[in-house]
């Protein structure tokens, strides 16, 4: 069996700062509360979890730009701890938003810094540039300066210079954070075809629908802990179903919701109220429930209104976040 | 698979110098910390001092050029690192498998360059003025030591510059440290009419030796602390070599840190 290409084990990171001017008060915030993470080589692995779940600080002790409290992480075989500088050449790191790139001069000479800064060979250094220039769309715009470019051409840019040195493993801190639909369909494509070519990818994002598309395996992290980790499919099942039944009314009683959590297959119901109305959801495994089943435990009333759908990974996602929440 | 063969310190030491270059090209404003702010200096001493004896106006004119050229030295290098905490990219530089100080050498060496430039701006500018060249003893050797003095100051800038990875907050302490560095290191005043307990800090800095030597081989009858130019010299290089180990494990130690506590972020500017 291979090395993982990503091994977290029991992974703490308590970020100490002060509070107050005179009578200064120490303030101890842990961001990684013991982590194990494991990601195969060659896997698409998305890291979910809600602002300050502790992504960006996971992703940034991987990367070896910060240092663990406790706890080992290795990434290629690598400890991060203690040997980030064997490790830099063979990992790339994405992070998303508008900064990270030097504005006023151009794509070309911002790859330029970065390929010697990375240790691509003088001798193949304009190539390698012209390549992740084609390869991220942005041959024409090559020589023009980034303050000119729009925040989606920024983002491929960003990319370029992460797999620059044809990095083994990527890190991508949300890619796609603030792009348009089509760059960011553009950008999925380019990481797909990253993944395509071999390389391993753990990928953080705040869209669903993005991991749900891209990645083999997910893992949700919570208030600094990883509180799920599988396939969406595995996930899916995690929480109780691949199908959802919305069902909105009026004046469920609790008898009526205890008889729906007693139906064959129904894992779990979250109940809504908007205004006088309610909404209830339900997972269910598929093919375990019928809706007359429910209609009937609710009384069969009139005004009853059900809908079924998939499962998505925003459902899944939403309701681990509110279990860990609550 | 990665094509990556090794990362080579002078290698990254000169693509930081080129991108310090485009970006100081591409972008105006430096115009007036390397060429007008140095030349502003030269000509207010020159006014000052221009009826008084040759020999001060060279001094004072020196002065305003070397305090220039140290602004441009530590506020330049300092302000590249603020700028690549600002721009992000920061993270990313500390992140490359190289030491960060050589990314800072480059930087400080094209802002000693400038420096150098600017310095070479003000001698031309008031040598104008005044109508005719000024009168320095020995031409060649001036030349020589003015590099020297900017190697000496650059070597300064390579330390301190790393309080600016250290904490968004150096400006602070720079804009308080600049009048006292003029000061101390005999910019504008010789050192020798500074209080007495003042001089241990003044030796401490490799731009006073290089100052001392570039007066004593400027001004014919210059006595400052009578070490003589080769004396000077002496401790000019014995100093900055001191400067450039104590930066080596300076940055190891500030890039340890900001890993350690967390920070170097665009979010921390």
């Amino acid at each position: 069996m291979s090395e993982p290409a990503i091994l977290v084990q029991q992974v703490r990171r308590v970020y100490q700062s002060r509070k107050g001017f005179l009578f200064q008060e120490k303030v101890r915030t842990e961001a990684l509360k013991g982590v194990d993470l494991e990601v195969a080589p060659g896997e698409l692995f998305g890291l979910l979890g809600p602002n300050g779940a502790g992504k960006t600080t996971l992703v940034k002790i991987l990367s070896t730009l910060l240092l663990p409290t406790s706890g080992t992480a290795k990434v290629l075989g690598v400890d991060v701890a203690k040997e980030p500088r064997r490790l830099r050449p063979r990992i790339g790191l994405v992070l998303g938003g508008e900064r990270g790139l030097y504005n006023r001069i151009s794509a070309r000479e911002n790859l330029r810094y970065f390929a010697d800064l990375y240790g691509v060979p003088a001798g193949r250094q304009a190539e390698r540039i012209r390549s992740v220039l084609d390869t991220v769309g942005l041959a024409e715009a090559a020589d023009r300066r980034v303050e000119e470019f729009s925040r989606g051409m920024k983002q491929k840019l960003h990319l370029a210079r992460g797999i620059l040195h044809e990095p083994e493993l990527l890190f991508l801190d949300e890619p796609t954070i603030g792009l348009d639909p089509k760059s960011a369909r553009d950008m999925r494509q380019l990481i797909r075809e990253q993944v395509a070519g071999g390389v391993t990818v753990l990928l953080t994002s705040h869209y669903m629908f993005e991991a749900e598309e891209l990645c083999h395996r997910i893992a949700v992290l919570s208030k600094g802990k990883i509180v799920a980790r599988d396939t969406v499919a595995g996930l899916r099942r995690l929480v109780g179903g691949d199908r959802t039944l919305e069902v909105e009314g009026y004046g469920f009683e609790d008898l009526e919701l205890e008889k729906l959590r007693r139906l064959s297959g129904v894992s779990r119901i979250v109940t809504e109220e908007f205004g006088p109305k309610q909404r209830l959801t339900l997972r269910v495994p598929t093919g375990d429930l019928a809706l007359e089943e429910v209609r009937s435990a609710l009384g069969s009333r009139a005004e009853l209104e059900i809908r079924e759908r998939r499962t998505t990974l925003e459902d899944v996602y939403l309701d681990l976040v509110e279990e860990e929440a609550s | 698979m990665t094509v990556v063969r090794s990362v080579v310190g002078p290698r990254v030491f000169l693509a930081s110098l080129r991108i310090t270059v485009l970006q100081f090209l591409a972008d105006p404003q430096w115009i007036i910390g390397s060429a007008a702010a140095p030349v502003v200096f030269a000509l207010t001493a020159f006014e000052i001092y221009r009826f008084s004896s040759p020999t001060l106006v060279l001094f004072s004119i020196l002065g305003g050029g070397m305090m220039s050229m140290w602004a441009q030295t530590l506020y330049g290098s300092g302000w590249a690192t603020s700028q690549d905490r600002f721009l992000g990219t920061l993270e990313p530089t500390l992140g490359a498998p190289v030491g960060y100080v050589w990314v800072v050498a480059g930087r400080v060496v094209w802002n000693t360059i400038s420096g150098l430039l600017g310095g070479a701006l003000v001698f031309g500018v008031v040598a104008l003025a005044y109508g005719r060249p000024l009168p320095v003893k020995d031409p060649a050797l001036f030349a020589v030591l003015f590099v020297v003095v900017m190697l000496a100051l650059s070597t300064v800038g390579l330390l301190f510059t790393a309080l600016f990875v250290f904490s968004r907050y150096a400006g602070f302490v720079q804009n308080i440290g600049e009048f006292t560095f003029y000061v101390i290191t005999g910019c504008m005043f010789p050192i020798l009419i500074l209080p007495f307990w003042t001089l241990p800090f003044s030796l401490a800095f490799p731009a006073t030796w290089a100052l001392e030597a570039l007066r004593a081989a400027t001004f014919p009858s210059y006595g400052g602390l009578s070490w003589g130019v080769a004396g000077d010299l002496v401790g000019t290089l014995a100093l900055s070599l001191a400067y450039v180990v104590a930066s080596w494990g300076l940055y190891r130690w500030v890039v340890r840190y900001l890993s350690d506590k967390g920070g170097g972020t665009a979010d921390d500017y």
